[in-house]
């Protein structure tokens, strides 16, 4: 609708509909072949991978996940463009997505359980397809090979000058840094464009801050978020990012619907799958603040239950304690799963409660006798 | 400048000549087959997994450079010598049906993992100076890819798998040049990589029953010719092979 406007704004040649700045996004070529040597191998190996990745026990093949991912991308960066590339959805508990010369995307259950709203997933599949709207591997690859051919010449020529090839390996970097910068860009610009507000790509980084300052501090380090870079990153620092995104934002100044409410009801049945992958990450700052997040509008049965199971598997003594609690929450909340039965009753074995513990365990076998576990259950009850 | 480029090609071809005769003789193993194993000829059903094969060049700084014009040629001429080759195999070669799009994935799964297993027998077997202390000689040659191969779709007939995968970095003129100089200092630089298994695995053991390993097979998979060559190399000494060639008469680790 907002692009509709636009384009409508611009035929008639008003100055603009209130955007502090505007800008057309540049037409998409369609079915691109590879140009030159280089390219046409990157995209071999590419398709080599496809080939294995299509059919990996990694990629979630559920309908409903996968046309609701493409569709809030395809609403992101429009149509024509969307069309072209290929939206693996893969169980990685890691908050990333991947985008290869040959236009096979891949999204990472990581970054669905991380990104609130649909406008935020949308700022990251931008990003990822601005890498391929810029060529950026086959360029990356280049530059790193002329890099590389430079050191190997001075490494035989002037084998001394280690600071001058210590500058030229800081360069391949810094190339990589511009090209992330760029795609930021992009995917800022496709929010802009789109129905969904450009102020929504800021927050993804501003939040992985926040995890990662929760992470930090709950092993007893401090995080830094340096504005720059540091020399050997291969991504600009989180903040100069979150920053840079946010005067883009405030540039472009659109607005629109994030939809939040659309994105929480979309995940709803995955988020206790993908919140399981992440407390197995043994990362408890993370996950707490994950949690914390996920339950700003309150605590569900279900996320209780995961906080449990967090706090058990941490697995201090007190923190059965609360586990215990947070179980018991869990089904209070209506949460009906037999497994929270079981972690309530091995919490409450090991706080002393032997009692209720051997009583919940009891339960839990009456309701799921056929379990894998269920021998060395009742081995615990002990009759 | 055509004949600039042969003249820089034959300078570095006989720069990479010296450079191997100064290199001590690696003594490199290169043919392993399991004790007691023999594979009468007309006695077993063969299928032959989609090779893998890798064709590229090696830049200057020793970066892979894929090449699709190159592989996709290579993959025909090495496709047509196995071919050609069948006849000599004393067995009944079939190519893997990967229709399945399941078996897609899991085949190329397993072709990995033959990979995988092949490079270590070659590090920690083959290699005299470097064997593990159950790879030694009077281990045999135990190695398995496990059970479940025999899971795979489409080998309920077969008795055998056999593997093949070739990967070439062909040194570009800008590497050989940097050799040239980098060996007027004395310093050695390593041009090209020319890597080739092939391995027979016992479809309901997963035991692998023969390997060829070579870091440095000879034949340019990019012409017919070379392509003969490569596979002649990478079939030398299978276990079945009516033409005498390798001396895997005797178990245990056959000689290079």
């Amino acid at each position: 609708m907002k692009r509709a406007l636009l384009a409508l704004a611009m035929a008639l040649g008003l100055p603009g509909t209130g955007h502090a700045e505007t800008f057309t996004l540049p037409p998409f070529t369609q079915a691109y072949e590879p140009q030159g040597v280089d390219e046409r191998g990157a995209w071999m190996m590419a398709d080599e991978q496809e080939r294995l990745l299509r059919s990996s026990k990694f990629v979630i093949r559920d309908d409903g996940l996968n046309h609701y991912v493409r569709g809030v991308f395809c609403r992101t960066v429009g149509q024509d463009r969307c069309a072209n590339v290929r939206i693996y959805v893969m169980r990685m508990p890691e908050f990333n997505a991947t985008m290869y010369p040959n236009g096979m995307m891949t999204v990472w259950s990581g970054l669905l359980l991380r990104v609130q709203s649909e406008a935020e997933l949308g700022a990251v599949l931008g990003h990822e397809f601005g890498h391929f709207e810029k060529r950026h591997g086959v360029f990356g690859f280049k530059n790193k090979r002329t890099m590389s051919d430079v050191m190997a010449w001075i490494g035989v020529a002037a084998p001394q000058s280690a600071g001058f090839q210590y500058s030229l390996l800081g360069q391949v970097y810094a190339f990589n840094r511009e090209q992330e910068r760029e795609a930021d860009m992009i995917g800022v610009q496709y929010l802009a464009a789109s129905d969904y507000p450009s102020s929504a790509a800021a927050r993804v980084w501003r939040r992985l801050m926040a995890e990662q300052d929760a992470s930090a501090s709950a092993r007893g380090r401090k995080a830094k978020h340096g504005y720059a870079a540091g020399y050997f990153a291969s991504h600009p620092s989180e903040l100069s990012r979150a920053t840079t995104l946010e005067a883009a934002a405030v540039r472009y100044g659109d607005e629109g619907d994030e939809g939040r409410a659309a994105y929480a009801q979309a995940l709803r049945e995955w988020l206790p799958e993908f919140l399981g992958d992440q407390i197995k990450r043994n990362d408890f700052g993370g996950s707490d603040f994950i949690l914390d997040q996920l339950a700003s509008d309150g605590w569900t049965g279900s996320l209780l239950f995961a906080r449990a199971e967090l706090y058990s598997q941490r697995g201090n003594p007190r923190d059965y304690v609360t586990a215990a609690q947070f179980y018991a929450q869990a089904i209070e909340k209506g949460y009906a799963a037999p497994k929270a039965l079981r972690g309530l009753g091995l919490a409450q074995l090991r706080t002393q409660q032997t009692e209720q513990g051997k009583a919940s365990l009891r339960q839990y076998l009456q309701q799921s006798p056929d379990a894998s576990d269920a021998s060395l259950i009742s081995s615990l009850i002990g009759n | 400048m055509g004949g600039m480029m042969g003249g820089w090609k034959r300078l570095s071809a006989w720069a990479a000549c010296a450079l191997m005769m100064a290199s001590p003789g690696l003594a490199q193993e290169k043919t392993g087959v399991k004790s007691g194993f023999i594979l009468p000829p007309g006695s077993a059903r063969i299928v032959l997994m989609r090779p893998s094969v890798i064709v590229g060049a090696q830049s200057t700084g020793g970066m892979f450079e894929p090449n699709a014009d190159w592989t996709d040629e290579a993959r025909r001429n090495i496709d047509r010598a196995i071919q050609d080759i069948q006849g000599q195999l004393g067995n009944s070669v079939a190519a893997y049906d990967s229709e399945a799009e399941e078996a897609g994935a899991l085949s190329g799964e397993y072709r990995s993992l033959f990979t995988s297993v092949a490079d270590s027998v070659r590090e920690y077997q083959f290699f005299p100076g470097n064997r593990l202390p159950t790879k030694k000689r009077d281990k045999g040659f135990d190695w398995s890819i496990g059970t479940d191969v025999a899971d795979l779709p489409g080998l309920s007939n077969a008795d055998y798998v056999l593997f093949i995968s070739t990967e070439d970095h062909y040194g570009s003129t800008g590497r050989k040049m940097l050799q040239i100089f980098a060996a007027m200092g004395g310093v050695s630089v390593p041009t090209g990589l020319h890597k080739g298994y092939a391995g027979l695995v016992d479809v309901k053991t997963g035991e692998l029953v023969w390997l060829n390993a070579d870091l440095q097979m000879g034949g340019d998979v990019r012409t017919a010719d070379g392509a003969q060559k490569r596979v002649g190399q990478l079939f030398e000494g299978f276990p079945g092979r009516t033409m005498p060639l390798a001396q895997n008469a005797l178990p245990g680790l056959a000689q290079p």
